[in-house]
């Protein structure tokens, strides 16, 4: 019962935690409040993408799940401890958005060093460090110094000193960041490949399509305040219906607002309106919203009732960036409202 | 502690890969192969140099122009040396003694000696027969001309030249030492043989380098480049990785400054073991006390770097790092330097060099020149000459004629030469008198000393022992004893005040009005001397150039005959200390062990080994056979005669206060006098030292300034200037360095050691725990 119960367990628990800096200064104290009473949970297995626009807090949570920055109030706890204590940091490996490691190092001497950091032995090291060089592609060049490695070869290197002491939980900042489309994709398929083997992955990216593609739940952020949070799916449901593009061919444009008119009588809840942004040459097209099938077929049945040829139709869902805008765009205007 | 090591590793590796480490190792490769050529060459002392071996001129003068003049003296050793006299200087000499002014340089009667030494036919066995001989020279006049070479030869003869004419010459060494660059001689020879050279380059040469190369340069170096190590690691690609991973943020901190110190240590172990090997393979000196300036010159950098990373950590800067740091250097070499005025203006010249007890009341001499005495109603030291730091004058330690009256002197310009910038009078100071200097007698010139031998007053002058009646001094000075007239109470004296004789007498230092010489025909005082008297004060021991003499007052009082005599072992140019308790006369002398000796024989009884850290400052009889010895490092330790062996003795632990300055010892009160503390002064029992009394003067305004402010700033910002004389202790192994002032007389300046090391060590663990403190509670 209480191994089923501590599986369960989320590895990342965040409940009601709050940061405020205070910067002194001549002219006074200023408060900045970075996190506003946030709460989210990641669990086993999970690839959990924080998103949100700069200065969102996004850092700053990281940070704490890290134990970088004590929380000002609420709590943060990763397996099951204080977020930050030395248990939660021993299970944890994190790569930097920007990691500086020191210029006298070759990658092999890096790994080693921070593999020692993570009380590894030489032996342990040595192994590990074989596996992830390849697994990162940098075998071959694990001699050469750092200086001479490109943004890329550093990020992959990177990837793998957050991995050299086996971690349960990756914390991965922009890890695609520098990476060309070939290495984005193996570092996406590496993530694939740790979260199939029961690593918990938070992930915090720009890239939302790359968040798209991986994370199999998301948490939009904005003004130190989580906007949205759950599937991918889950996020734009919430959101929005589904939008429904119907190319047909009337004989005049007098044509068309007549059929706009009746169908709005007939059938409000479907928003039938022309298009504003145009159609293909020859055309009209038609823009609806629909949040069931059945909607889908009462157009095509008004349409086609009408005696009018369809020459396309097109069910769009909005995508994750809709989402993101959505709720980031309602986020910015509410800071700036208030 | 895996982490830990791992990042102090890191460290060394980015240290290493420096290219600021490589261009500082360079240097130091280019230092060391500037150094390494330098060598030396032991030689036997045998020319004269000009005025520094020839230190009492005018005796010289005089000795020779006597030995001219006095057809009595045709055959003797120096009658002989000085009718081998160049004509130049037989024509001066003849000159001065009819009262013409002196005009040849000293040069000149030193190369005159020089050549003497090439050609010794002034040389007459029997001449030098009545002289009195060094053992060195007894020694070598045993052996065959054949078995001498050359330099052996010239070294007999300036040791003739000597016994012909003692107190004439400054001690030397028997060898000497010429340095050499790259197999070239050096043009001026050192005067000392290789302990000395060895200690002038422990004490003075080498401590010098360090404090130059690794307490200023190396310092600077490591400062400038450590400074970037921590704003770098506070750099958020940095931090952020290393405060994930399992690591203490203190440990991460402390283990980065250790790291940190790696620089400095990477270029201080190769600069100390240069210098060692150059020592050693050049020099001869394997002196593995050097290798304690690594650890010492990282401890130094360690208090700068601990500034550096606070200042790094709080504005995550190297520039304003290395700023703040620089700043701080400012203000440790300004409170230093702060510190070293109030020492050598305030607290210097106040410190007491002897102590004279009279009855109840208590004189001292200090440093600074000054007599003062205690006064129990106002307490505090009330000046009878006050103390100053740019005295030339040189007081006489005072000397207790009887419960209420003691004798000294002040010598006008004496700090400079012996002689002074002019005759000294005698000065009595009589409680009838509230204590008040009444000038006396003139005393002989180069006084040093006065030593009361019962009913009369000896003085140790230049090489002489004159002697004079305490009465007639009392009568000079107008203290005349009921029913005693002053004419009657003059001591009766040839008349020396006109003519050749006078002339001569005066050239050769002896006594003016009042005063007759008391050693016997021949002998004289040399320097390094010291003189105590028995407790009978009929018996007087002298440690002269090491020999060992007693000399026994006549019934009469007027002269004193040597009773019995000793050659000590060791280099007779090193001072000591001398006392008597009882039947026992204890020598104690630098790097040599404790001699006990028979008071009546001379004969050895017991040696004691004494650190040779520990130099010998000063010793008092407690009677019982017992001593009070008192060494550079500012103790006094008891030297007994062991419990159950016989004649054997014992060194005990440390007895009484630290920071000893002077002791003195009051046999009626049965109380040992220790000042300490610069002008405090305990009394203890002389059988359980338990302390019966104490003076603690009022301070001051100025010394209540040093006591309450200058000290404690230097105490809380690290006097790392001092931190040269702990290496200079550590390099030389010894706990102080003597001193030899323009006046001949030693002083022994203590090294300061412990202070400057808890000062720094106190100062960098309250910053590491600032650092700790901030670094751990900061959020990054």
């Amino acid at each position: 019962m209480n191994s089923k119960s501590s599986t369960d367990a989320p590895i990342v628990h965040v409940e009601n935690v709050a940061k405020c800096y205070s910067k002194w200064s001549l002219r006074g104290n200023r408060r900045v409040h970075a996190l506003k009473g946030i709460s989210l949970e990641a669990a086993r297995g999970e690839v959990f993408g924080l998103l949100g626009p700069n200065g969102a807090g996004k850092t700053t949570l990281v940070k704490v799940l890290l134990g970088v920055v004590r929380p000002t109030s609420g709590k943060a706890s990763v397996f099951g401890r204080v977020a930050g204590s030395k248990f939660a940091r021993s299970k944890i490996g994190y790569l930097p958005e920007t990691l500086r490691v020191d210029r006298h190092h070759t990658a092999r001497s890096a790994l080693r060093f921070y593999g020692r950091l993570s009380t590894m032995s030489t032996q342990q090291i040595d192994k590990r460090s074989d596996e992830l060089l390849e697994l990162v592609g940098l075998q071959g060049r694990d001699r050469e110094p750092l200086k001479r490695f490109s943004k890329g070869m550093n990020q992959r290197l990177g990837l793998a000193q957050a991995l050299i002491h086996d971690p349960d939980l990756l914390v991965l900042d922009e890890p695609t960041d520098g990476l060309d489309p070939v290495g984005r994709s193996e570092v996406r398929k590496v993530i694939e490949r740790l979260s199939a083997a029961g690593k918990t992955i938070f992930l915090n990216s720009h890239i939302l399509q790359e968040v798209e593609v991986v994370c199999t739940r998301v948490a939009v952020l904005a003004n130190g305040e989580i906007r949205g949070s759950g599937t991918i799916a889950d996020l734009a449901g919430k959101q929005d219906a589904d939008v429904v593009l119907v190319d047909v061919c009337f004989d005049d444009e007098g044509a068309a607002k007549q059929f706009i008119e009746g169908a709005s009588e007939s059938h409000p809840d479907l928003a039938l309106a022309l298009d504003p942004n145009g159609s293909p040459r020859g055309t009209h097209r038609l823009v609806g919203k629909v949040n069931q099938q059945h909607s889908v077929d009462q157009i095509v049945d008004l349409v086609r009732a009408g005696g009018v040829s369809i020459t396309r139709l097109d069910v769009k869902r909005p995508s994750l960036e809709d989402t993101f805008m959505k709720l980031v765009g309602k986020a910015t205007r509410e800071g700036s409202g208030s | 502690m895996k982490p830990y090591l791992a990042i102090i590793r890191d460290s060394f590796h980015a240290a290493l890969s420096s290219r600021v480490l490589w261009i500082a190792f360079v240097a130091i490769w280019l230092v060391l192969a500037a150094l390494a050529p330098f060598g030396y060459q032991e030689d036997l002392t045998a020319d004269f140099r000009g005025a520094r071996d020839l230190e009492n001129r005018s005796r010289l003068r005089g000795l020779l122009a006597q030995g001219l003049k006095d057809p009595e003296l045709a055959d003797t050793a120096v009658g002989r040396l000085a009718a081998a006299m160049p004509e130049k200087i037989a024509e001066e000499l003849a000159d001065v003694s009819e009262g013409g002014e002196t005009t040849l340089r000293t040069s000149e009667y030193a190369d005159a000696l020089n050549k003497c030494l090439d050609d010794e036919s002034w040389y007459d066995k029997e001449a030098w027969a009545s002289t009195l001989r060094l053992a060195e020279l007894r020694e070598l006049d045993e052996l065959p001309d054949g078995e001498l070479d050359e330099s052996m030869r010239r070294r007999r003869a300036r040791l003739r030249i000597e016994a012909a004419m003692p107190g004439v010459f400054a001690t030397r060494s028997a060898k000497s030492i010429t340095l050499t660059y790259a197999g070239f001689d050096f043009p001026a020879e050192l005067a000392v043989d290789k302990t000395r050279f060895v200690g002038i380059i422990n004490q003075l040469v080498v401590p010098l380098i360090i404090d130059w190369l690794l307490g200023f340069i190396l310092i600077f170096l490591g400062i400038l480049v450590t400074a970037s190590m921590i704003p770098d690691m506070l750099q958020p690609g940095s931090l952020h990785l290393l405060l994930s991973k399992p690591v203490s943020r203190s440990m991460l901190l402390i283990s980065k400054f250790i790291g940190g110190c790696a620089f400095v240590f990477l270029c201080v172990i190769q600069l100390v073991v240069g210098l060692y090997l150059v020592a050693g393979l050049r020099l001869d000196i394997w002196n593995a006390r050097l290798l304690w300036c690594i650890p010492v010159s990282v401890f130094l950098f360690s208090v700068f770097y601990s500034v550096s990373v606070l200042a790094g950590m709080r504005w995550r800067s190297p520039i304003l790092a290395i700023g703040v740091t620089t700043m701080f250097g400012g203000i440790c070499f300004v409170v230093g330097i702060i510190g070293g005025v109030f020492d050598g203006f305030v607290t210097g010249p106040a410190r007491i060099k002897s102590i004279a007890v009279v009855g109840d009341v208590t004189f001292a001499s200090t440093q600074g020149s000054g007599l003062i005495r205690f006064d129990k109603d106002s307490n505090e030291w009330v000046e009878i000459f006050g103390s100053d730091a740019i005295s030339m004058d040189r007081i006489i330690p005072p000397v207790v004629i009887d419960d209420d009256t003691i004798f000294t002197a002040r010598t006008k310009g004496g700090r400079m030469n012996p002689f002074g910038s002019g005759s000294a009078d005698l000065l009595v100071l009589s409680a009838d008198n509230a204590w008040e200097p009444e000038p006396s007698l003139s005393l002989p010139p180069a006084t040093v000393r006065l030593y009361k031998a019962a009913d009369s007053l000896l003085t140790l002058s230049g090489s002489n022992l004159n002697q004079t009646d305490i009465a007639g001094v009392l009568a000079a000075a107008g203290e005349e004893s009921a029913g005693e007239s002053r004419e009657e109470k003059t001591p009766q004296t040839p008349d020396l005040t006109g003519g050749l004789l006078g002339r001569l007498s005066s050239m050769l230092g002896v006594a003016p009005t009042g005063f007759t010489s008391v050693l016997p025909r021949g002998m004289a005082v040399a320097p390094p001397r010291v003189l105590i008297l028995s407790a009978s004060e009929r018996e007087l021991y002298l440690l002269s150039r090491a020999r060992l003499l007693r000399l026994v007052r006549s019934e009469d009082g007027r002269s004193w005959t040597q009773a019995a005599e000793y050659e000590l072992e060791g280099d007779p140019s090193i001072a000591g200390v001398i006392a008597v308790s009882d039947a026992v006369v204890m020598v104690s002398r630098a790097e040599q062990p404790i001699e006990l000796f028979d008071s009546k024989t001379l004969e050895p009884i017991a040696q004691v080994d004494l650190s040779d850290r520990l130099l010998p400052t000063s010793v008092v009889g407690l009677g019982e056979s017992r001593f009070m010895l008192l060494t550079s490092d500012g103790r006094c330790r008891l030297v007994i005669p062991g419990v159950d062996v016989e004649n054997a003795f014992i060194l005990s632990e440390q007895v009484g206060p630290t920071n000893v300055e002077a002791i003195a010892f009051h046999a009626e009160q049965n109380l040992v006098y220790v000042a300490h503390h610069t002008d405090q002064v305990d009394l203890l029992n002389a059988d359980d030292f338990s302390e019966q009394g104490a003076i603690s003067p009022s301070l001051s305004v100025w010394r209540r300034v040093d006591k309450y402010v200058i000290g404690p700033l230097r105490f809380v910002i690290p006097q790392t200037g001092e931190l040269g004389e702990t290496i200079g202790s550590i390099v030389s192994g010894k706990s102080a360095i003597t001193m030899r002032d323009a006046s001949g007389e030693e002083q022994v300046v203590r090294y300061d050691i412990l202070r400057p090391v808890f000062s720094c060590s106190l100062f960098i663990g309250v910053m590491l725990m600032i650092n700790c403190i901030y670094f751990g509670t900061r959020d990054y």
